[in-house]
């Protein structure tokens, strides 16, 4: 029998936006896929690139990171530097020819619940359709 | 009395064999051993859950990509391993991690401990021109004669300790009948429960010691060439800095070292760290200073931390980019400071490293 | 049209070079001089910084190697205290870079420093070099000869900045058999050339000329390169294989002269875990290698120096599995210096691009809707 893919998405999260944002999302009900495991970060700025690289090749099927959108940062501009930290990770992702459609980086404001779910389910559906992460099997990474 | 496990394998496919017993029947929960990875056949140690996975394994394989002490201790350090595993390590990686175990950075419990009779192993530059496959028979046939192998590690040719101590089966891998029969010793209880049930021969016997005797004899000689063919006691000042001149600074050497523990060794720390003032010291005493500078109190230093536990592995030699010979000279200076102790590192597990211990009574001859 | 000072050679290039400094040291442009010095057992070099002026003898403004990347000579003089003296750095043009980096980030003060940078047709490998000296300064003739060649490193085949104009002030050696030209690049170099009354408003036509014949052979170089690497290091099997021989022993890292953190991340307690996880992740895929993390430590390193990377080659040079890091850095370090559209070690007060941000960017990396 074939095995459903569930795909594992690691989601580093600021805990000022995205978490509220979550925290709506789970208090609406609202549907989120439950193989995402939040880690939850003071602002999207703390994300250094080698924690995404480290979520990526332990083999995690999908990266998020989630922060509050330009202007709305508690901190006023963690999440300007977080946006080019993770511009930076992806493109050497995708300058060694794996796969930098598995990183993802999404702005969330905290009142939005909806958007919140929708970010997260989106994004694994997506990700299903990339296949499970050959990095999770491989013994010699 | 021990006992010899007796297999009609030769002794790779022989070790192997056990391993997977060992791993198919939960005698352990995992094994360490080497194991050959990818297409172009690199090898690097493993710790291997999946029996199917030892079909890729080579235990013996003349190769030390990391002195396995290190990896012990990296799995280790924060805590005692909580299911046991097999490793499958060669006596001067046994030696090293036990000083390791010392030096409160691992821990034995839940090992189970294979080694063999070390024939020694290649240079890690073999491995970069693909050449280790290409000496195996030679390596093979050389070792049934009981003879040195030409082109190993200088300080795996020198070496008397290829006899493993604290391991619980030793594996004779050197002798004329390896390529047909594997004899495993078993030297502790712990090794003939692991082994219940295995369907091979199981009899009284134990290692003899005077068989390897003559090899022995042979590698000491070795030894005594390599140490007297580099002669530190004539270094003074210009010969330490004929050799170490050409140093990059990398430290490599302290890197790959199994001794050298330190997360932030105190060489690269703010304390050795000079400043410009100390530069303008120096250029106004000597007219000029290297830099980066202190090249030669890096090594020395080094040395004076780490000698007293060297156990002559060759790693350091191997990583050094410009090849300066420093196993001969960590081993020949390591082996004077342990000699004073009568101290052999790795090779008693309650006997203290010297500079943890002392009596109120010794070395007069320092006093003055 | 470059323009700058043509002096006359009397002798070898190098002479000229080193009658140049001595001439301005005499004549107290600045107190000491950092430079490449041949070591006593004639294998190798290294960086001298030197106050009395008979110890330039044995110098060479171009050795055959680059042991020690010059920006880390720079950084262990001037990070830590203050420089009181005005120290002459000589060196290659991708030394002077990354002097210039490290300066950006703060482990560096080269403000009593004047860069001098040289032409440069490469270096030859390190490990090709020092076991047999003899054949490699042979070697090295020859590679001056013909202006680089096959026996320089695979990073210097391709290698862009070679006779750059950057740094204070940049020593033309190509162009005329009979001169050496002094291009001054800065304010500092400009004061230094007019306190010798040297004038350095000569056209430069022939150095121009050269510099591009040059320039777009080195770029077909690096189109092949880019192929070469594609096929057969990109993707996560053949990245998986590229590294398989690593031994994890970190000597690029040492050895790169942006990599300037005493303790690395990757040698810290952030990337040391409890036995139990390496057990699970042996389980998870059957068996483990050891040492792990092989990738993470080479890309998590991209993605923290990568911005900087001036393609310099000393990781390369002290790999002892001779894996082909510098190639594959320098590739990944400029894909992103284009992506940021920054280009390292030119002007030491722009910022790194990490620390400074616009309001709006990327937008094709953010998912904002």
């Amino acid at each position: 029998m074939e095995e459903k893919f569930v795909p594992k998405i690691v989601g580093f999260v600021c805990s000022w936006c995205s978490s509220a944002g979550a925290d709506v999302a789970g208090s609406a009900q609202l549907n989120v896929p439950s193989s995402f495991i939040p880690i939850s970060v003071m602002c999207s700025s703390r994300v250094d690139p080698a924690l995404i690289l480290a979520a990526f090749l332990r083999g995690a099927d999908g990266v998020l990171v989630a922060g509050c959108r330009p202007r709305d940062c508690h901190y006023e501009n963690g999440n300007y530097y977080a946006r080019r930290r993770f511009a930076l990770v992806k493109n050497i992702i995708k300058s060694l020819g794996l796969e930098p459609e598995r990183l993802r980086l999404s702005w969330i404001h905290g009142s939005e619940g909806q958007r919140f779910a929708d970010v997260v389910t989106q994004f694994a559906e997506h990700v299903k359709g990339l296949g499970p992460n050959p990095a999770r099997k491989r013994i010699d990474l | 009395m021990t006992k010899v496990l007796k297999i009609n394998k030769g002794v790779e496919e022989g070790v192997k064999e056990v391993l997977k017993f060992l791993l198919e029947n939960e005698r352990v929960k995992g094994v360490f051993t080497l194991r050959k990875t990818g297409r172009n056949g690199a090898v690097t140690y493993a710790l291997v859950k999946d029996p199917s996975e030892i079909d890729n394994c080579v235990p013996l394989y003349p190769l030390m990509p990391i002195n396995a002490a290190k990896s012990l201790s990296t799995l280790t350090l924060r805590e005692s391993l909580s299911e046991s595993i097999a490793l499958f390590v060669r006596p001067c990686e046994l030696r090293a991690f036990v000083e390791l175990v010392k030096l409160q950075q691992g821990s034995l419990e839940n090992m189970l401990i294979l080694s063999s009779t070390c024939g020694g192993v290649y240079p890690l530059k073999m491995a970069v021109t693909n050449n280790t496959d290409r000496n195996l028979e030679k390596y093979w046939t050389t070792l049934r004669a009981m003879e040195i192998p030409s082109d190993i590690r200088p300080t795996c040719k020198g070496c008397e300790h290829f006899l493993p101590y604290n391991s619980d089966m030793t594996l004779i891998s050197i002798g004329k009948d390896i390529d047909k029969s594997c004899h495993v010793v078993l030297n502790t209880k712990k090794a003939e429960e692991s082994l219940r049930g295995i369907e091979e021969e199981i009899s009284d016997g134990e290692l003899v010691a005077e068989d390897m005797e003559s090899l022995r004899k042979r590698r000491i000689s070795e030894r005594e060439k390599l140490f007297s063919d580099l002669k530190t006691e004539d270094f003074g000042l210009d010969g330490l800095i004929d050799l170490h001149g050409k140093c990059i600074g990398c430290h490599g050497c302290s890197s790959v070292c199994p001794i050298c523990y330190c997360r932030l060794c105190f060489f690269d720390s703010e304390v050795n760290d000079p400043g410009f003032s100390s530069y303008e010291g120096e250029m106004r005493k000597r007219g000029g200073i290297r830099v980066p500078p202190k090249t030669i109190f890096y090594h020395l230093g080094r040395l004076s931390h780490v000698g007293i536990s060297c156990v002559g592995c060759g790693s350091c030699s191997d990583v050094c980019p410009v090849d300066i010979p420093l196993s001969t000279i960590f081993l020949k200076i390591g082996n004077a400071i342990q000699g004073t102790y009568g101290y052999l590192p790795g090779k008693d597990l309650d006997e203290k490293i010297p500079l943890q211990t002392f009596e109120e009574e010794e070395l007069a001859k320092f006093e003055q | 049209m470059t323009k700058g000072a043509v002096i006359p050679k009397k002798g070898t290039t190098e002479k000229a070079i080193l009658d140049f400094i001595k001439d301005a040291w005499e004549k107290n442009c600045f107190d000491s001089l950092l430079i490449p010095v041949e070591i006593p057992s004639g294998d190798s070099y290294t960086y001298l910084l030197i106050q009395d002026p008979s110890l330039i003898e044995n110098a060479s403004p171009l050795p055959p190697i680059t042991s020690v990347q010059g920006a880390r000579a720079i950084s262990s003089i001037t990070r830590k205290g203050k420089v009181t003296k005005r120290i002459a750095a000589i060196m290659r043009p991708c030394e002077i870079k990354a002097g210039v980096e490290l300066h950006k980030l703060e482990q560096a003060d080269l403000e009593n420093v004047v860069l001098i940078s040289v032409d440069c047709p490469g270096a030859l490998p390190l490990s090709d070099y020092v076991p047999d000296s003899k054949t490699g300064k042979e070697k090295f003739l020859k590679v001056l000869k013909e202006w680089g060649g096959e026996s320089v490193r695979p990073v210097c085949k391709t290698c862009l900045h070679f006779g750059a104009e950057l740094g204070d002030l940049h020593i033309a050696t190509l162009g005329d058999e009979n001169s050496i030209y002094l291009i001054p690049n800065s304010d500092k170099g400009k004061e230094m050339l007019r306190s010798l009354g040297i004038s350095a408003e000569e056209n430069l036509s022939a150095w121009d000329t050269r510099i591009s014949e040059i320039k777009k052979k080195k770029e077909e170089n690096k189109k092949k390169s880019e192929q070469q690497l594609e096929s057969e290091v990109l993707g996560l099997e053949k990245l998986l294989e590229t590294f398989n021989k690593c031994i994890g022993c970190h000597n690029c890292m040492r050895a790169c002269p942006i990599c300037y953190c005493a303790s690395c991340y990757f040698d810290s307690d952030n990337t040391e875990h409890d036995g139990t996880d390496y057990l699970d992740r042996a389980e998870n895929k059957g068996a483990l290698k050891f040492p792990c993390d092989t990738l993470f430590f080479h890309l998590g390193r991209m993605s923290h120096m990568s911005l900087s990377c001036l393609g310099c080659g000393s990781c390369e040079d002290a790999c002892p599995m001779s894996i082909p890091v510098a190639q594959l850095f320098s590739f990944v370090g400029q894909k992103n210096q284009e992506l940021f559209g920054y280009l390292p070690g030119m002007d030491k007060e722009e910022k790194v691009p990490l620390v400074v941000y616009k309001e709006k960017e990327f937008e094709e990396f953010e998912d904002s809707h």
